[in-house]
């Protein structure tokens, strides 16, 4: 049996909503509100990159990011009525974005726990999984290996100094904007990439030295 | 605030790495996304009323559920048959007819 979605097909949005301004975004909302599917079409078009390559930077995964990306969007959908329009929507999907990743961030490592301990007990004979490695042949080069051990850093902050970071370094955010999607100020955020700078640094630094 | 305690000579190094972070292609969805989004969303929706098995979600037999539920409760005072309006309506085997009235 088909099934389809319960989305009144209007025509397609004639403001131009591809600018991020706030008004247009007010637009979009309500349309969405109303059960617009040209709306949430929009809405998945403008921000499916940014929902994406902000949980891939931190899960490093194109699988485990598609599946952040598809749920932030369902979630989307299913909650735009509570959407009041406090923060801006580009800060509401970061939000969803980080906090579903960082929610299977949190699954994986579990799981690798508790596979590790049944190997350990000898309840499964399968090997542990290890991290995806997306090296690139470029990463052979000195530069490369240096950033791809960056990452790998960066993966083992603490959440909030993990997003805060990748927040400002790959997506470019403001410290303003850090702030509303952290729902904290400014001055905290400042703190959190001072500290996060500061211990991938001192990882890092032995690298450096021979270069 | 200053970052002193490091080894002077990395600075340099270390802007350019934040650089080379920056500078990394965007990753992107592979091709569809949205058609994939739509199909989770049916699916989640569908998932929601999957809980009720799916004879139940069928009118006839939740109807029919209905009145065999009604029928063996075993308080039947709303089906019981009116009180009989000849007045031999109300004969039961095993008791004396009333004779008729004058």
């Amino acid at each position: 049996m088909a099934y389809s979605l319960p989305l009144c097909v209007t025509p397609e949005l004639s403001s131009p909503l591809g600018t991020g301004a706030p008004a247009a975004d007010a637009v979009l909302v309500a349309q969405l509100q109303q059960g617009s599917e040209a709306a949430f079409r929009t809405l998945v078009a403008r921000f499916q990159d940014r929902v994406y390559s902000t949980a891939f930077s931190l899960l490093r995964s194109p699988e485990e990011a598609e599946d952040v990306a598809q749920e932030v969007f369902v979630e989307v959908y299913q909650t735009i009525d509570r959407f009041r329009g406090e923060s801006a929507l580009s800060t509401w999907l970061y939000r969803l974005a980080t906090s579903r990743a960082l929610q299977h961030q949190r699954r994986l490592s579990t799981h690798k726990r508790f596979a590790f301990f049944t190997s350990l007990l000898g309840f499964a004979n399968h090997s542990l999984p290890e991290p995806p490695d997306h090296a690139h042949p470029q990463a052979l080069l000195e530069g490369a290996q240096q950033l791809q051990q960056l990452q790998q850093q960066i993966g083992r902050l603490p959440p909030q100094q993990q997003v805060a970071f990748t927040l400002r370094h790959e997506q470019e955010l403001s410290y303003e904007e850090i702030a509303a999607v952290l729902g904290t100020t400014v001055a905290a955020v400042e703190s959190l990439l001072f500290r996060a700078r500061q211990t991938l640094r001192r990882h890092l630094h032995p690298a450096f030295r021979h270069v | 605030m200053s970052d002193s305690d490091f080894h002077p000579g990395s600075d340099a190094e270390w802007a350019e790495l934040l650089h080379q972070l920056q500078r990394q292609p965007k990753t992107q969805p592979r091709p569809f996304f949205y058609a994939r989004v739509h199909a989770r969303l049916a699916a989640s929706q569908a998932q929601a009323t999957a809980w009720l098995p799916a004879w139940v979600r069928r009118p006839a037999y939740a109807a029919l559920l209905g009145a065999l539920i009604l029928a063996v409760s075993g308080d039947g005072a709303a089906l019981r048959p009116a009180a009989p309006a000849s007045p031999y309506g109300g004969y039961h085997l095993g008791q004396p007819a009333p004779l008729p009235p004058r």
